[in-house]
């Protein structure tokens, strides 16, 4: 695993405030994420990597009021479509996965099923930890052209114990994975 | 012309077209007025607390077809609060007393009951439409009586209510004498219907032309349906699992294409995406497409059905379809003149699959587009004035950025610039919903350009009440102003008082005004009912700034001839 230079001084802070996810609490790191969720399929990590960096310019905004001032009767749309899409959620398959922050201990989930590829995965975190995320891909591209910038590094742990990059196995595998197999995947200085 | 008979006057008024003309001719003069309303036959009310029931039955005996509208569109956001008003009782009783020969009933956003409907049936025996849109209050008994009653009923169209379901029994109600059916929605029907019955039903209709099912209706059924209508010419499907049989799916697209004419598809609940390639066959004869139901497809199987409709001119989907897709839409749709693109994904704030990138495509692919509804999570002022040069002929154009206050997604600007693009090259704009982070200065831009500007609906922007204020004083047609969660206060309120008498309405909501403001707006403007709403636990702000200077939650503006409404809940105040 590459190790992790001069990352110290960027912190895993990130709010992972929204309006459907309480609060980051800053106290116990160190922990294990418990392994017993039965309806998660795979842990994946977010590590931090200095070697790695991300192209495009920081396209954070900084929302003047914080994550759970944003209210529930938004976005405006109908509420006919609201309860369709909801119901329609609640019926079809899914993948659910973990992703934890590295020292972080409270993490967010997603639907695999949703996305259409990495490149997708990789919007949607980026969007929800608000930071600068690589993985496989994008990483061999910038060895090529060095930058500055820090980035977390997406990594899994596989079946056999082992500390992978995402990204090398074809999107269709992933997405059609059996349910109830664990892949955990770990975030990892490095 | 007053030297004319009335009969020849009353012939020159059945060729303006508009409400609008007929209103005006009736102010010329007292002869004018009189042949005016004795031989008008179609009735707008786009507020139905702005004249009383009884009025409007009265100056229109003839009365065929009447449009109500009840409560102000931010409704629709869940912004007003249950049992606020908009009941169509008082307008069905008003109308079976003095306009027996009513034909046609549209409502929007109205309270109907299960007895107004009854009464409805019953008292009209020449109605042959019923149009009702985002209404709620009934159940599936009410249409029963429809259904039973209305021996000569042409048009069912139910969109997007909120109906209770008390069986499937409805259906079955439509007598073997009623053969007369060209439209029948019943999409957002939520419970089962009895598949016999509509297959019956649709037998004996030759006429159909549209048909909406519901989430209910399976493949099966919708296939033998098909059979019989040849001359349909939009069709909302039933559910497309996965559960499916592919000889099923193989009916489906034999009948399919039987149905020569059909040209607007919809529903698709649940469609997985296996069961899409079996519509292609209709694909190029489609100008209308709605796909907003159907979060199971993503970016490919959307991509392959739509680059086949090649005739497309109204496109809804969600923002499954990524900007990668809507490049596809914009190479292969030429013809588009409308897009909406939803967003799918609640859990994540602010995420969404789409962002400029696709606006900007589809705008230099598609030059007739006119009318857009488009959820993203980001812009740019540079997309934007791209958007505006490409498209000029914009008459609505919604922008939602799902994070409230996001500025330029490249430069941390503000979005004024952009949509000051918007309405500068789009002269003929009528309707305009802004977001993202906006500061006083795109409200100069409005107010100076959109001239034609009708309906202008604004969320977390502006600075001050200069923003509000350019707005009123420049906007020379604008009709309904809605603002929610932006800085204006009773400067801007007050600043212009005469301008809401000629507006339909104004609706503010968590901006920065105070009792205070709209009592000195109702005491100075005595043809507008000022309603005032706050939360029924009684307000810790009403509490925490006794008096006068304690904000007002919502706020409803509107002219009107009938004065107060009695049937007013009491968590609203009217000044």
């Amino acid at each position: 695993m590459a190790e992790c230079k001069g990352g110290g001084d960027r912190s895993p802070s990130s709010s992972m405030d929204s309006s459907t996810h309480p609060v980051l609490s800053t106290t116990s790191s160190g922990c294990q994420p418990a392994r017993r969720d039965l309806s998660t399929d795979l842990h994946l990590g977010l590590s931090l990597s200095s070697a790695s960096s991300l192209l495009a310019p920081d396209t954070k905004s900084i929302p003047s009021k914080p994550r759970n001032q944003v209210p529930l009767d938004w976005p405006p749309i109908k509420p006919f479509l609201k309860r369709t899409l909801t119901a329609s959620a609640r019926r079809r398959r899914t993948l659910f996965v973990k992703v934890y922050m590295e020292g972080v201990p409270i993490g967010r989930k997603l639907d695999l099923l949703l996305l259409d590829g990495y490149d997708s995965l990789l919007t949607k975190l980026c969007h929800m930890f608000k930071t600068s995320i690589t993985y496989a891909d994008v990483m061999e591209y910038h060895r090529r052209v060095p930058h500055e910038k820090a980035a977390y590094v997406l990594t899994y742990e596989d079946q056999d114990g082992d500390w992978m990059m995402v990204g090398d196995v074809p999107w269709e595998y992933v997405s059609s994975l059996p349910d109830k197999r664990e892949e955990t995947e770990d975030c990892k200085n490095g | 012309m007053i030297y004319f008979p009335e009969e020849v006057v009353e012939h020159i008024f059945s060729f303006l077209p508009s409400h609008s003309d007929r209103n005006t001719v009736s102010l010329v003069c007292k002869v004018w007025y009189e042949i005016e309303r004795l031989s008008r036959r179609a009735v707008f009310v786009g507020n139905c607390y702005a004249v009383r029931p009884e009025r409007v039955v009265r100056r229109f005996p003839k009365l065929c077809v009447l449009t109500v509208k009840g409560k102000p569109h931010f409704a629709d956001f869940n912004l007003v609060p249950p049992d606020w008003g908009g009941y169509a009782a008082p307008w069905i009783e008003a109308a079976a007393r003095g306009c027996v020969g009513l034909e046609e009933l549209r409502m929007k956003r109205m309270v109907v009951s299960d007895e107004s409907l009854e009464l409805l049936a019953r008292s009209f025996p020449r109605f042959k439409a019923l149009v009702l849109i985002s209404c709620e209050g009934f159940s599936t008994e009410g249409l029963a009586d429809i259904a039973s009653h209305c021996k000569l009923l042409r048009e069912l169209d139910l969109q997007e209510n909120d109906v209770e379901d008390r069986g499937p029994r409805w259906l079955s109600c439509f007598p073997d004498s009623c053969t007369s059916l060209v439209s029948l929605n019943f999409a957002c029907i939520k419970g089962e219907v009895d598949s016999a019955s509509l297959e019956r039903l649709v037998a004996k209709s030759p006429n159909l032309r549209s048909l909406r099912l519901n989430r209910a209706v399976t493949v099966d059924t919708l296939s033998k349906i098909l059979m019989r209508t040849p001359n349909l010419e939009d069709l909302g499907t039933g559910n497309f699992t996965n559960e499916f049989q592919t000889e099923s799916y193989l009916r489906l697209t034999n009948a399919l294409e039987k149905c020569k004419m059909l040209k607007s598809l919809s529903g698709f609940w649940d469609a997985s995406p296996v069961c899409v390639p079996f519509i292609y066959p209709l694909c190029h004869q489609l100008t209308g497409l709605n796909l907003s139901y159907t979060p199971t497809l993503d970016y490919s199987d959307l991509t392959r059905m739509i680059s086949r409709c090649v005739k497309l001119q109204r496109l809804w989907v969600l923002d499954c379809i990524s900007d990668k897709g809507l490049q596809v839409v914009a190479s292969s749709c030429k013809d588009l003149q409308e897009l909406r693109v939803f967003p799918s994904d609640f859990y994540v704030a602010g995420y969404s699959a789409v962002t400029e990138e696709g606006l900007v495509a589809i705008s230099s692919g598609c030059p007739k587009l006119s009318s857009l509804l488009y959820f993203c999570h980001q812009m740019t002022n540079d997309a934007l004035i791209t958007i505006a040069k490409n498209c000029p002929n914009f008459i609505r154009f919604r922008l939602c950025i799902l994070e409230p206050r996001k500025p330029d997604a490249m430069t941390n600007q503000p979005l004024d610039e952009g949509f000051g693009a918007i309405v500068r090259e789009c002269k003929g704009l009528r309707r305009l919903s802004i977001s993202g982070l906006l500061t006083d200065k795109v409200f100069m831009y409005i107010g100076k350009y959109a001239k034609h500007l009708e309906m202008l609906s604004i969320a977390f922007a502006g600075d001050s009440d200069d923003g509000m204020m350019h707005v009123l004083n420049g906007c020379k047609n604008l009709r309904k102003l809605e603002i929610r969660d932006s800085p204006f206060g009773d400067g801007a309120l007050l600043g212009n008082v005469a301008k809401y008498e000629t507006m339909r309405s104004l609706w503010m909501s968590s901006c920065n005004v105070t009792l205070k403001g709209c009592e000195i707006l109702a005491s100075k403007m005595p043809m507008l009912n000022v309603e005032i709403m706050n939360e029924l636990d009684g307000s810790s702000e009403m509490e925490e700034n006794p008096g006068d200077f304690s904000k007002v939650e919502k706020l409803y503006v509107y002219r009107t001839t009938a004065g107060t409404r009695g049937d007013a809940p009491n968590f609203v105040k009217i000044l």
